[in-house]
């Protein structure tokens, strides 16, 4: 209501009134979007200056720049057997976790989503509660399982115990995409002689491939990160640990000391992967991820 | 009619029904068979006069109750099919010839690790080819079997209707899920249960006993008691040089199961009067800070990612040009490995001025000198709480997000237009529309909270614990099994009061 607002009163696009408190939103809207950024990604951005740093300049007062780059952590990372083997070992799991999982919990996601029988209430009930089972809960139970089948302290042991956690919410997952697809599909199969398998492989499973790859990158995502099961169960057995292991227990060759930068660079290096699958498959992982919360 | 059916009868050579039924009762009878040994095997070995409970428990311990039920289940099973495939029953038949092919799967897998035991270890001397071998004749008999049911249903009886051919494959396509859910939940859960009732050892094969509750007893014995001031001889209150009352020392007061159940102070009250205090002391007091930690942990990081991811959610529920690198940026944390994150921090939180932390705050003049936060005990929970915030708060925002966008804009037009402030707007109209998606929100990362062990672990080991990690120091350090057990079934117990509290409180429904 002041003079100047009134003398000129200006109008954007959509036709709302530009005057200094609508600038004054927009400067402060961007302000707060770039605190937000530096918020998440700073800690990325620190991992990689202090990847650059030489074991000298760690101890000095924190710079935001490193003084003189070295990529002499980056070569000792990459010439660690410990470390390239861990990153191996985590690529196997993860992927033969992500199949099963997909396999395995494909089928079951087709007859809880389109086939009707007695008990399929309580197995959704059942996968439901699953999907938050405790896993540290029953620590030693399943210690129990992988040393009867034999598997303690080999990468088997992840493998084998991973689809406690990656299969129940790609079966609820899953389910709920089968669902939303329209009946007359599988009645068109039906009367063109299709049985159950050849439906669901060669017409309900090609429209689900979305579902199937957004659940396959969070069920990756889990096995990759696993920590609990992973650091009980291979340990004892230093060619069998994953990346979160090597990370937590990792132990340098230059200084004696804990090798802060190469912790830094081993990071730098086992977190670009999942970047790139994040900004590839952004939009994605965020439907993945909010389906079941929005829905409810 | 009847001549022509004689006559294709008379064409087909071979009748595998009888042999195939055979194969199926066998299968049955070694099922029980083999529960029936197990039974007698716990029973011989039950001395003279031994309770009938402790003989049970050494059978639970071994063999449990799901597997030996699901023998017992599946042998009566492989039974009836048998019996069904005589009676030439047509359902009896599809349903037998869905059991030979899962059985395939199973031996193929046997028969599989066993060549690959058998090549891999001395050839030839090895009791791995024998069963390999025994293996593979078993496959190729069920092989058969499978194959000839295929080829000859048209000699059965019955009609089998739509519905139930669709629960059969329902079923059938539910038998790895089932598997999967046997082997790594339910198996290792009863295992837990049971194996909380012994005082076993963690990967050791030394002897062990059942204690009964006593692993529940003492990681949850907690006693009260009400301890007078040391008194003078006038009976007058002692009183120390800094004019405090003197109290004696609990174990000089107290009966001798205070000293003999190591029981130790948890917290002290002063009771009106001053003459007396109520004194709360723990069998085991790491437990019940572990217990405090957790709950500290997760009312804090729950509620400030809530309201911080909210604020956020808020601020990007704009259009604005760089949205979408907004959003990517915001899954960065919630992708990368948690133990990744805790090193991020790790370094950032350094006790001197070369951590970023210190440095910033320093320069700002927020501290007056550099804080060992990771060091320091009463910093060490709030530094964890301000990591887990970092790495959750944009997941929780994407979700709120995600809620937001559902609702339509033109409510927020009408509010406007009825001269409805923006604050009146948020908490009238946004905040109760977004509950459905606050409450499925704050379910999940309450029951991801209070599991916490990873930032614990990384980050402080074994200087103060959350339940979690508390239970896996048990277990493999101290190797505890039985006992670090009973932790994981307390654990259970409290995590699903926690969901049953919830899902009451505010609602939440499955579908």
């Amino acid at each position: 209501m002041t003079t100047a607002s009134m003398s000129q009163i200006r109008v954007d696009a959509e036709g709302r009134r530009i005057g200094w408190r609508y600038r004054l939103g927009r400067i402060g809207f961007w302000a707060l979007i770039i605190v937000i950024l530096i918020y998440t990604l700073f800690p990325f951005y620190w991992a990689f200056a202090t990847s650059l740093k030489t074991e000298r300049e760690l101890f000095a007062p924190a710079a935001l720049f490193p003084q003189t780059a070295t990529a002499i952590n980056y070569e000792s990372v990459f010439s660690n057997n410990q470390f390239l083997r861990s990153l191996v070992n985590s690529t196997v799991v993860a992927s033969t976790t992500t199949l099963l999982a997909l396999v395995v919990g494909s089928f079951a996601a087709y007859a809880l989503g389109r086939l009707r029988f007695r008990g399929r209430m309580l197995m959704l009930y059942l996968v439901l509660a699953m999907t938050m089972f405790p896993q540290i809960s029953i620590l030693s139970g399943v210690f129990d399982v992988v040393n009867s089948l034999g598997l303690f302290g080999s990468l088997g042991a992840l493998v084998a115990t991973y689809p406690l956690i990656t299969l129940p919410f790609t079966v609820w997952t899953l389910t709920s995409f089968f669902r939303g697809l329209p009946a007359e599909l599988e009645q068109a199969a039906l009367v063109d002689g299709a049985n159950a398998f050849q439906t669901f492989y060669l017409i309900l499973l090609p429209l689900t491939a979305p579902a199937l790859v957004t659940t396959g990158l969070l069920a990756f995502i889990a096995a990759w990160n696993e920590y609990l099961f992973a650091l009980t169960f291979t340990t004892i057995n230093p060619t069998a640990q994953t990346v979160p292991v090597a990370i937590a227990l990792f132990s340098g060759r230059i200084s004696r000391q804990e090798p802060i930068a190469e912790i830094m660079a081993a990071s730098v290096v086992v977190t670009i992967p999942l970047i790139a699958l994040v900004l590839i498959f952004q939009r994605r992982i965020v439907e993945g991820l909010t389906a079941g919360a929005v829905k409810g | 009619m009847v001549e022509n059916l004689q006559n294709g009868e008379r064409s087909r050579p071979f009748d595998g029904v009888p042999l195939i039924a055979l194969l199926l009762a066998a299968i049955g009878a070694v099922l029980i068979g083999i529960l029936v040994t197990s039974v007698a095997g716990a029973v011989s070995l039950s001395g003279e006069g031994e309770a009938f409970g402790t003989t049970l428990l050494r059978f639970l311990n071994t063999y449990g109750i799901i597997v030996p039920v699901l023998q017992l289940g599946f042998g009566l099973y492989m039974l009836s099919l048998a019996r069904r495939l005589v009676g030439r029953s047509l359902s009896g038949a599809v349903w037998a010839r869905q059991m030979l092919l899962w059985l395939l799967v199973l031996v193929t897998v046997l028969a599989l690790q066993a060549y690959s035991q058998a090549f891999s270890g001395d050839l030839f001397t090895s009791d791995e080819l024998t069963t390999a071998a025994a293996l593979t004749t078993a496959g190729l008999a069920l092989l058969w079997a499978f194959w000839w049911l295929g080829a000859n249903l048209d000699r059965f009886e019955g009609v089998e209707t739509l519905e139930q051919t669709s629960a059969r494959n329902a079923w059938n396509l539910l038998v790895p899920t089932l598997v999967v859910l046997v082997v790594v939940a339910a198996r290792p859960l009863e295992a837990t249960f049971i194996a909380s009732l012994t005082d076993r050892r963690f990967a050791s094969r030394a002897e062990y006993g059942f204690v009964g509750l006593d692993n529940y007893a003492r990681l949850l014995g907690v006693r009260l008691d009400v301890i007078d001031c040391a008194k003078t001889a006038s009976g007058a209150c002692e009183v120390n040089a800094h004019g405090a009352v003197v109290f004696p020392r609990a174990r000089d007061v107290l009966d001798e199961s205070y000293v003999a159940l190591r029981f130790r102070e948890l917290n002290i009250i002063d009771l009106p009067g001053r003459t007396s205090r109520l004194l709360i002391s723990a069998r085991d007091r790491d437990f019940f800070s572990a217990v405090g930690n957790t709950l500290t942990f997760t009312v804090f990081s729950v509620s400030l990612e809530l309201l911080l991811g909210l604020f956020i959610a808020m601020v990007i529920n704009s259009r604005f040009p760089g949205r979408g690198v907004m959003r990517a940026a915001m899954l960065v944390p919630w992708a990368i490995p948690t133990v990744v994150s805790a090193k991020l921090w790790e370094v950032m939180l350094r006790d001197n001025a070369s951590g970023v932390i210190n440095q910033v705050l320093l320069s700002i003049g927020a501290i007056q000198s550099s804080q060992a936060w990771l060091a320091n005990p009463s910093l060490q929970i709030p530094a964890l709480i301000a990591v887990d915030v970092w790495k959750t708060t944009p997941f929780m925002a994407l979700i709120l997000l995600a809620g937001l966008q559902t609702i339509p804009s033109d409510i927020y037009e009408a509010a406007d237009v009825d001269g409805a402030s923006k604050l009146r707007q948020f908490f009238s109209l946004t905040l109760p529309l977004l509950r459905p998606t606050i409450a499925v929100a704050l379910v999940f990362r309450t029951l991801d909270a209070v599991r916490v062990f990873d930032v614990f672990n990384v980050l402080l080991g074994r200087q103060q614990l959350s339940m979690a990690t508390y239970n896996y120091e048990m277990l493999t350090q101290s190797q505890q099994l039985g006992y670090a057990s009973a932790i994981g079934v307390v654990i259970f117990i409290i995590i699903l009061l926690f969901t049953i509290g919830y899902v009451r409180i505010l609602g939440v429904s499955a579908e």
